[in-house]
């Protein structure tokens, strides 16, 4: 398999994308993260790596604001894309969405066809003014996930049909489609076999030279292949955000060596 | 993955703020949506609010009476002892009333005069003096309902601007009314008539007595069969039964059974327990063992649903310290699973309360006039006497009707905040 | 007397149950160990007494009256019911019974004041006899009981094997019931075929049940074509659907996505009184409310409204029905997975997007089979019909005209004269016959849906 290998990436001088300053959430009376501050880089793979329970999907639900769904989550902080305040009153979290992607843990496909599955979100954004563009559009998304051989003679078939690792290139691809500026992936291999994470791997690999990703990962080797940044959360917490080469060879914190080394999570 | 490059995505620079026509076209097509969603609410809302008002509105004058007061001279030469109960009891009730109206002729206004009480207000008098005949000779100052279309006059129900011709009181009554009126006669009381007579053929006297005790000799009955018989089956298809086709086929039986219309089970009653088994028609006993095969299905579900919520470690736990399972589930299972099968089993009492078809077709809408004494006497329940009201064309009929309706509305919300009352109390106490 | 029966049954078993338990107690003092405990051999005598004598006690009292009604009437002198149709005959034993319950009208024949006697004989007799089997049965199953008692009977198992099938006799009682109605009804519904034959019963365009009273009249041509009964069924029905299905479904996509948290506090709760108030309300609403302001409204614009008009009744059933299709709906919208709803959002949809594209189509399945469960309602909901639908079957289908439905034309048939025999009693039940199969073909079909549609998302 693959080796501990880590990305050598120059990250200074790209911009910062995401920034997010002293954010706290609470889920009713559950202090589930504590005053995180985080800067998401452009064209940069981010990865978020800790423990379980630790907070990292809850803060990656506070950039695209998917957590004003759940009723009795509070966010409080500052988070900014492009240096706009995410949560400013005036800022519509459908917009925002639009530009900040996201794929989830389980993959989730609609109950449609396929072709409508990666379809919805440029129908919906009016990213095509025909037909064929939306084809092209659908056929370019399939192909960036890795699932345009497979799918391409199964368009008009429902998405839920697929295997569970097609279906999460379908949801990436659908993800893809809607064209964002931030793709937030909530361990979007953990359903997958190793082949399949392999292909998704590459291609985020290749999102990279579009948009800013940031990946949540259970998997230390994944994290190291895929990321420049590494951020590491403990009992809600950021710990230590650094690039990935550092946190993996030299990490400033006990806990996060801990943790790399295997000693706790 | 060459291709990957082939389409060019120029970076949006819009910013979250400023929101593009296409967005804000998206927004109204939300709003309308909610807009439609609320609009569905209020109509439900509203019609319920027209129900309620339209029920109030014309049943609360049904919960007062008009009454007249007078004094009536129990005259020896229309009643004698000997003859009671018999006698010229409604004779004498009209000279009573001729004596306070002077401007009635006690010869051509007699018949008029005398529908200004109620036709109860004789045998009341009859009850009275054959209770106690020394009356006889004496004057005695009774309280009697007045007639319907009096008691509308007075309730206001009756425009009195309207031509003479198109109301049921002419000017003259209307003006002896009044006379009685201004004599301080006329009074309007709490209507207990309305809970203690039984149904008559005048709406001043109708009252809910009978269809109350038949209701419930009805629930009574549906209670004592479908209570024990539902939770039977409940307990032995959820803890007992193997899950194989034939478990399976009775609970798709079952919930098939809970919404088969219920005027079929109407026809099987009439079948069946009246037409094979010669059971008596029109007695609560039957409708009650109707509403109990109606209800049982509505117990059973409910039964399991609190069957199931039971947490398995109960069980596990019993099982470990060497019980049979017979004795865990009467001993622990049932006990906890109590308030959800009394939730349930009120629930469908409720139902049954309000069940109307099926009562109809064995007879319970006859028009009896005294309640049953047991539950295999002819009887009306609740509803059944709602829908006879209700086909009755006397003016009085219409608020008393509203007025039965708003007990039985009465009944079912109390019903009901019982239920709802145990299952917050119960709740998962585990 | 019955009382009596019931009285010695329940002493019997706590005796049974005493009885068992001293002997039980007896064993065990006298040094043996018992296989099961004291209070289990009480129980099995009691079981065992109880069970057996109350199902006897109760078949008797359910079947004494048929057979003594049967025997009298085989008493009678013979040539008095000659000719007679089964009203008649029925009228005559109501008639015996009155006489020996003390209620004489006129002056009844002399055969129908001995039958008189007889009845009253017979059912002293009856009572006496029940009284001794009851006794005799009870006696006999206490001492079998109480021989049964050693130290290693297993006194548990054979109680609990007793309770088990108690409880399968529960289970099985729904059986019995649809059993029951499919024979009742089928039974009669051929009887009715007899008379009248199955095709002009389904074809026929005519309905009038009132002709055939008279003898010579019954095989009067077309009489019974049930087609406008089944016809104005539909009308009101429809009428009924389309107010239900757009107000319920949007009030539950409202409650389901948009609703905040106290608006649906209260929502809820005010459309389960809704869904809680009996139809007979309902129906004194539509002639009370509804059915004036349809007319007057209709007098306005100088459109003809009947009085009896679909609208009236099937607008009523349609709000009957609001809170049943809008919970249904709710329900299914609420079992559509959360990562679907999240899925939509995390792409820039709106709410209403996500509920328009997403969640409802998502829910259809689930939301069809509550709609096809609201419409076998409708079909088979009796008494708004009864009370503010029409009498006159006409084939028609204009909502404004008075129409009549299968369950009014069942219950105006049934109400006061039930003679067996009548053409007219029997069509009620080839008409609930064919309600029956309607809404359990109906039933089926949307249980089974609503069933799969379970199975996706769980
Ligand atoms: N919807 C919710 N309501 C209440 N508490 C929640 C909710 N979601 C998460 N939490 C709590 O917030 C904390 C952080 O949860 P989160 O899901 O962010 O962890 P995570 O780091 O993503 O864990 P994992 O690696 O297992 O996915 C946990 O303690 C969790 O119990
Ligand atoms: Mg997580």
């Amino acid at each position: 398999m693959y080796d501990m290998k880590v990305t050598e990436q120059h990250v200074d001088d790209l911009q910062i994308k995401m920034k997010a300053r002293e954010v706290d959430v609470f889920y009713g009376d559950t202090h589930a993260i504590q005053k995180v501050d985080v800067d998401i880089l452009d064209k940069t793979v981010t990865a978020f790596i800790g423990p379980s329970g630790c907070g990292k999907s809850t803060f990656l639900r506070c950039l695209n604001r998917m957590n004003d769904t759940i009723d009795v989550a509070r966010v409080a902080g500052d988070i900014t894309l492009d240096g706009e305040d995410i949560y400013d009153k005036r800022v519509d979290p459908v917009q925002l969405r639009a530009k900040v992607g996201m794929v989830f843990q389980k993959p989730n496909p609609f109950p449609k066809s396929i072709y409508e599955n990666v379809a919805y979100g440029p129908k919906i954004h009016g990213l095509a003014r025909n037909k064929a563009e939306l084809d092209e559009i659908v056929e370019t998304s399939l192909r960036r996930a890795a699932l345009w051989d497979e799918a391409k003679d199964r368009l008009d078939q429902p998405g839920t049909g697929l295997s569970g690792g097609q279906q999460q290139r379908l949801c990436i691809a659908r993800a893809v489609a809607t064209n964002p500026e931030v793709l937030l992936m909530d361990e979007p291999c953990s359903a997958l076999d190793p082949i399949a994470t392999a292909q998704v791997e590459e291609l985020i690999d290749e999102l990279r030279t579009r948009f800013s990703v940031v990946i949540v990962t259970h998997s230390m080797q994944q994290a190291a292949r895929v990321s420049q940044k590494t951020a590491f959360f403990h009992l809600g917490e950021l710990v230590e955000y650094d690039d990935t080469s550092k946190i993996f060879t030299n990490p400033d914190d006990p806990r996060t060596e801990s943790y790399i080394t295997g000693r706790i999570g | 993955m060459a291709d990957i490059t082939d389409r060019v995505d120029p970076p949006r620079k819009t910013s979250l703020t400023q929101s593009s026509a296409a967005v804000a076209r998206r927004k109204r097509a939300d709003l309308i949506l909610q807009g439609f969603g609320l609009g569905a609410i209020l109509v439900a809302f509203t019609v319920l609010f027209i129900l309620i008002a339209s029920l109030v509105t014309t049943g609360f004058s049904a919960f007062v009476q008009t009454h007249v007061t007078l004094d009536v001279y129990v005259d020896p030469d229309e009643i004698s002892e000997e003859q009671l109960p018999r006698g010229g009891f409604q004779d004498v009730l009209t000279d009573a009333m001729l004596a306070n109206l002077p401007n009635a002729d006690p010869e051509d206004d007699v018949r008029a005069v005398r529908a200004i009480l109620s036709n109860g207000a004789q045998f009341a008098l009859r009850d009275m003096v054959a209770d106690d005949p020394s009356l006889i000779g004496q004057t005695v100052t009774m309280t009697v309902p007045a007639s319907d279309p009096f008691d509308q006059l007075n309730k206001g129900n009756v425009d009195r601007a309207t031509p003479e011709g198109q109301r049921r009181v002419n000017d003259r009554e209307i003006e002896w009314f009044d006379t009685l009126d201004e004599a301080g006669m006329i009074t309007t009381p709490l209507n207990f008539g309305l809970i203690t007579n039984a149904d008559s053929r005048f709406p001043e006297l109708a009252g809910l007595r009978g269809a109350l005790v038949g209701s419930f000799y009805a629930l009574l009955t549906c209670f004592l069969i479908a209570f024990p018989v539902g939770i039977g089956a409940a307990i032995y298809l959820e803890e007992f039964a193997p899950k194989n086709r034939v478990s399976d086929f009775i609970e798709v039986n079952i919930n098939n059974l809970a919404a088969v219309p219920s005027v079929v089970f109407g026809l099987l009653a009439l079948a069946v327990f009246l037409n094979w088994f010669g059971l008596p028609r029109s007695a609560p006993f039957v409708g009650g063992l109707t509403l109990a095969l109606m209800t049982m299905p509505t117990i059973i579900i409910a039964t399991r649903a609190a069957l199931k919520a039971v947490p398995p470690s109960i069980r596990e736990a019993a099982l470990g310290v060497g019980a049979s399972k017979q004795q865990v589930v009467f001993g622990h299972v049932l006990p906890l699973a109590m308030p959800g099968i009394l939730t349930g089993t009120i629930i469908g009492l409720a139902q049954a309360l309000g069940e109307t078809a099926p009562l109809l077709l064995i007879g319970m809408n006859a028009f009896i006039t005294s309640a049953p004494s047991s539950p295999f006497e002819p009887a009306t329940a609740l509803p059944t006497q709602i829908y006879i009201w209700a086909d009755s064309p006397e003016r009085g009929f219409v608020s008393r009707t509203s007025a039965a309706i708003l007990v039985l509305l009465g009944f079912l919300v109390t019903m009901n905040a019982i239920a709802i009352y145990l299952r917050n109390k119960f709740e998962r106490q585990w | 007397m019955t009382l009596l029966a019931f009285a010695l049954l329940l002493l019997a078993a706590v005796i049974g149950y005493l009885v068992n338990w001293r002997a039980a107690r007896a064993i065990r003092e006298g040094g043996q160990r018992l296989h099961s405990l004291m209070g289990f051999h009480g129980l099995f005598s009691l079981l065992m007494i109880l069970v057996p004598v109350l199902t006897v006690l109760l078949l008797w009292l359910g079947f004494e009256g048929p057979v003594i009604n049967r025997m009298i009437l085989a008493s009678l002198p013979a040539g008095e019911l000659e000719g007679l149709g089964s009203g008649a005959i029925q009228l005559i034993s109501a008639e015996i019974r009155s006489i020996a319950g003390g209620r004489i009208f006129g002056t009844p024949e002399d055969w129908k004041l001995d039958a008189a006697d007889r009845l009253i004989a017979l059912r002293t007799w009856s009572d006496i006899l029940l009284v001794v089997v009851v006794v005799i049965l009870s006696l006999g199953i206490l001492l079998f009981s109480r021989s049964r008692v050693t130290a290693d009977f297993r006194a548990r198992q054979a109680s609990e094997s007793i309770v088990k099938g108690l409880m399968i006799a529960c289970s099985v009682v729904a059986i019995f019931t649809t059993v029951g109605i499919i024979f009742a009804l089928v039974f009669e519904a051929y009887r009715f075929f007899q008379i009248v034959p199955f095709t002009e019963f389904l074809f026929g365009t005519n309905w009038e049940p009132q002709i055939p009273i008279r003898e010579d009249q019954i095989a009067a041509e077309g009489a019974f074509g049930w087609l406008p009964v089944i016809i104005g069924t539909l009308v009101i029905s429809f009428v009924a659907m389309f107010i239900a299905t757009p107000v319920g479904l949007l009030s539950a996509i409202y409650l389901n996505e948009f609703a905040p948290k106290t608006v649906r506090a209260v929502v809820k709760p005010v459309l389960e009184i809704l869904s809680g108030v009996p139809t007979v309300v309902y129906g004194f609403f539509a002639i009370l409310v509804v059915a004036p302001a349809l007319r007057g409204t209709g007098a306005d614009l100088g459109i003809d409204i009947s009085s009896n008009t679909a609208l009236a009744a099937g607008g009523v059933m349609g709000i009957m029905l609001i809170p049943f299709i809008s919970s249904f709906a709710d329900d299914a919208l609420s079992a559509v997975p959360r990562s679907l709803r999240d899925g939509s959002l995390a792409l820039g949809a709106t709410r209403g997007e996500t509920m328009r594209k997403v969640l409802f189509p998502a829910a259809i399945p689930g939301i069809v089979g509550g709609v096809l469960l609201a419409v076998s309602r409708a079909i088979g909901e009796t008494m708004i019909v009864v009370m503010a639908a029409g009498l006159m079957a006409r084939m028609t289908i204009n909502p404004l005209d008075s129409v009549t439905t299968v369950t009014v034309q069942i219950v105006t048939l049934l109400i006061g004269d039930t003679a067996f025999d009548n053409p007219k009693t029997l069509a009620a039940f080839a008409l609930g016959l064919m309600l029956f199969v309607i809404t359990l073909g109906i039933n089926v079909l949307a249980l089974r849906i609503v069933r799969k549609y379970r199975e996706i998302y769980d």
